[in-house]
């Protein structure tokens, strides 16, 4: 079978999940929308696929068998620049999204998403929208108001570095956190509807940390780590 | 009985404090004969081979053979001073001759074949009737002649004893000397050095008592001392010299100084104060006030009769003070003043008989010297308590830094202990909360998808019970975040997972945030209330989809502040308000056609109104043909526990 996406040219997926009836769920609802899709059910299996061609975009589940996927995101990512990557969870926990994100990938799609929604949120990806959810927002401004208020010990969960991010930034996430559309978003903060996506890309870039070294070094900066 | 009782232990302690008093008497009766002893041994001797003892005194006109040492018979005698007539030998070829005067009072003039050598009225010091100084004056050996020569003395005496004169010394300059410099060294400057020492001492005293002015003891010493060194200090007046008045008082204030060191006594053993204490101070201020008034020779005639008595009743005084104290206490301090006492007491009664000429000796006063030497010991006595007080409070002080840090330890610990007791509660609370969350929700639904499976039943239905206890589960951990009370964070993905439940229904949901800020906060917001009100939400929003066939839903929210509260709400203050309508047919009709769903919808409208009630919420629903409207009205304040819960 070929795929062709909506603008011609095919959009390859590899899909890493390593539980079959999930991964044939989101594999159909891929296919049927169009997409090119191989699966990988391991972690080895998922690295040859990368070696053999770069997909187009990257969903990968974060507990695998022979490792986490935290460690394929990174590798993908330093590799394959190009590659849109997207966490498949099950419940949308901040803990693993997060953590996720800090190291390249680009929102999470719930494993029990309708197919519909499924098709969208990859076109979106892939059309340079990248999704945020209202509760992942939340973490994000809740994290931000905690180095604001200079706690003494480091907040709970994945280590977020939010210091690059510019108060317009945050103003939209508050507005997310909250359940505004980007419409509503928009108005409120007098800027265009069309310019939220961008500010949201930007913030997942910014939130991403890029080396081990610059970890430590964004870390003591943060004074979450002390010398 | 009872008088027994109380008898036998007054018998008891009797026993024991003479048992205590005994000994220490017999002790001080040791030092008595001990001081006795010292003195005879210490007692410098005289070089007798060249005294002169013979004399012819012409007193009061009348001319009579003396042997000395020899006592006056008047007490006051500068007009016609008695003249002692003597001779003694010379031989020629003696080098460097000398008269030597070891006792005297109260002043001496002495001349040599007619010509005068030796006047003792010059020398300050020798005008104290009080010290035993000495006087040597070499001899001009123009003045004699090989053989026989006159020795004539005048004593001068202006009271208040006596006029005395002790043995004559002429010889060679070479051997009466020694003796001379011993009765000096012993008489003038021993008391020199003891009255500097006593200043210096009083100085400091004076300054603790300046410092810690709640311990009067210091002053009282201080000021003691302080007397005694103006009465070493100031020269004494030789008649008919006139001197000051003030002068002749201060000098005769030793009773004074007296009562003031058995006020120190009774404050340093921290006696309580008897009333007529007082009137140990009287005969002193008598000498003082008559002196200062009367001038000479009151002070002097006055300090005999009412002074040196008082000096006497102060130190016997004293001596009963230590006593009593050594009984009682036992303590080295006590003991050290009483044996101090009484080495002073020895002396004071050896000058009296002195004095009242019983004891024939060389007219030496003691007192003086003894008690000086006493107040000096007192002195060093503070001072060594004084350190020892500082180095008590340096140990007190890092006594008391190891406890405050034992303490802060012992406290820490205890905190860290129950910081864990109440995280361990608090986890356990939430834990029930949890389960009891689970419960309700995602365990029902999971229990139903196992019936829905056993029955056979195929596609949607397990479908949506499976969705269900997802979403359900979504719910439980979106709900543990800490949102900081404001609401919207929780409704902001409420939206989007009812958005996604509402997708393949085709139902819209409108979202209206009609007030800019959206709902107040509550700090008091906790997860379960969350979970509440998401519920009552989500239930709302089931039923528009299940009953109603609605095509939009709206959701709004809002914050309401009518300056009175509505319903439940117990203050005044701004409280939120979140609506969901639907433009469905409303379920009253739709009830009426269908029994069953009545029954479920009336069922799932008594679940929403107790979980509004949970936490503190009024539930309002309307429903009519164009649709059905579920009004969440929150509380101004969510209730602290899960009351309704059972």
């Amino acid at each position: 079978m070929t795929e062709q996406g909506e603008t011609g040219e095919t959009i390859t997926i590899l899909l890493v999940e390593d539980d079959a009836p999930t991964c044939w769920r989101l594999q159909d609802a891929l296919v049927k929308a169009g997409y090119e899709v191989r699966t990988a059910g391991t972690l080895g299996e998922a690295r040859r696929a990368l070696g053999e061609a770069a997909p187009r975009v990257l969903l990968t589940d974060l507990r695998l068998p022979d490792g986490h996927g935290i460690e394929l995101i990174r590798e993908t990512r330093r590799r394959l620049p190009d590659t849109e990557i997207m966490v498949i969870s099950a419940l949308g926990d901040e803990e693993s999204v997060i953590s996720a994100i800090t190291v390249g990938a680009t929102g999470y799609l719930l494993k029990d998403a309708f197919p519909t929604d499924i098709a969208t949120t990859v076109r979106d990806l892939v059309a340079g929208h990248s999704p945020i959810s209202a509760s992942i927002a939340r973490f994000i401004v809740r994290r931000t108001q905690g180095t604001a208020q200079g706690s003494a010990e480091p907040p709970p969960g994945p280590v977020l570095n939010t210091a690059k991010l510019t108060p317009r930034e945050i103003d939209i996430l508050w507005g997310i956190a909250k359940g505004f559309s980007y419409a509503e978003i928009a108005s409120h903060l007098g800027l265009s509807r069309q310019t939220v996506p961008g500010h949201i890309k930007n913030i997942y870039r910014k939130l991403e940390v890029h080396t081990r070294g610059e970890a430590v070094f964004e870390a003591v900066q943060q004074g979450l780590i002390k010398l | 009985m009872s008088e027994v009782a109380a008898k036998a232990p007054t018998r008891a302690r009797r026993r024991r404090l003479m048992s205590r008093l005994v000994p220490y008497l017999l002790l001080q009766a040791l030092i008595v004969i001990a001081t006795v002893l010292g003195l005879r041994l210490l007692q410098p001797s005289d070089p007798d081979d060249f005294a002169v003892n013979d004399f012819s005194l012409r007193e009061d006109g009348a001319t009579r053979t003396v042997t000395l040492p020899h006592f006056t018979s008047s007490r006051y005698s500068l007009a016609d001073p008695p003249l002692y007539s003597g001779a003694f030998t010379f031989q020629s070829g003696d080098p460097g001759w000398s008269v030597f005067l070891p006792r005297f009072s109260n002043a001496v003039e002495v001349a040599v074949n007619g010509v005068v050598v030796l006047d003792s009225r010059r020398d300050a010091n020798a005008n104290r009737p009080d010290r035993n100084t000495p006087q040597i004056a070499p001899i001009p050996s123009s003045l004699l002649r090989d053989g026989s020569n006159q020795i004539t003395v005048r004593l001068f005496v202006w009271g208040p004893l006596k006029g005395f004169l002790d043995a004559v010394y002429v010889g060679p300059d070479a051997n009466l000397r020694p003796a001379y410099e011993t009765r000096t060294l012993l008489f003038v400057t021993l008391p020199v050095v003891f009255s500097a020492w006593q200043s210096i001492l009083a100085v400091i005293l004076a300054i603790m008592w300046l410092m810690r002015r709640h311990e009067p003891v210091y002053g009282v010493l201080a000021a003691a001392m302080l007397l005694g060194v103006v009465q070493a200090f100031l020269p004494a007046p030789v008649p008919p010299a006139a001197s000051s008045r003030l002068a002749a008082v201060l000098l005769a204030s030793a009773p004074i100084e007296s009562a003031l060191i058995v006020v120190f006594a009774l404050m340093f053993f921290g006696w309580r104060w008897p009333r007529y204490a007082t009137l140990l101070f009287v005969p002193g201020v008598v000498v003082f006030v008559v002196g200062l008034l009367g001038g000479p020779p009151l002070p002097r005639i006055l300090f005999l009769v009412l002074g040196i008595p008082t000096v006497g009743i102060c130190l016997l005084l004293m001596a009963g003070i230590t006593a009593a104290q050594v009984v009682r206490r036992r303590d080295a301090a006590s003991f050290t003043l009483g044996c101090a006492v009484t080495i002073v007491l020895t002396c004071w009664i050896h000058d009296m008989l002195s004095v009242f000429e019983i004891m024939p000796n060389e007219r030496i006063f003691l007192s003086r010297l003894s008690y000086s030497a006493m107040l000096v010991a007192i002195g060093a006595g503070l001072t060594w308590r004084f350190a020892r007080a500082l180095n008590q409070v340096d140990s007190f002080a890092g006594q008391l830094v190891t406890r405050v840090r034992e303490a802060e330890e012992r406290l820490k610990a205890s905190f860290v202990r129950e910081e864990e007791r109440a995280r361990a509660a608090a986890l356990a609370n939430e834990r029930t909360r949890l389960m009891r969350d689970l419960h309700d929700g995602l365990g029902g639904q999971l229990v139903s998808i196992v019936a829905l499976s056993e029955r056979g039943h195929e596609g949607a239905t397990i479908t949506n019970a499976a969705r269900a206890a997802l979403k359900d589960l979504r719910l439980v951990i979106d709900s543990m975040d800490d949102i900081g009370g404001d609401l919207m964070l929780a409704l902001g993905s409420w939206r989007e997972r009812a958005a996604m439940q509402l997708r393949p229904h085709d139902i819209v949901l409108d979202w209206r945030v009609a007030t800019p800020q959206g709902l107040p906060l509550h700090p008091e917001l906790r997860p379960w209330h969350v979970i509440q009100i998401v519920r009552v939400l989500d239930e709302a929003v089931t039923n528009a989809v299940k009953h109603a066939e609605a095509r939009h839903i709206t959701v709004t929210i809002e914050t309401l502040d009518d300056g009175q509260g509505d319903g439940q709400a117990d203050g005044h203050g701004p409280y939120g308000v979140i609506s969901v309508a639907d433009d469905g047919g409303g379920f009253a009709q739709t009830g009426n056609g269908e029994a069953v769903s009545a029954g479920q919808t009336a069922r799932g409208l008594r679940n929403m109104k107790s979980r509004a009630a949970r936490c503190g919420a009024a539930l309002d629903l309307s429903s009519g043909t164009s649709g059905t409207c579920v009004r969440l009205q929150l509380p101004q304040r969510f209730p602290d526990s899960d009351a309704a819960a059972d």
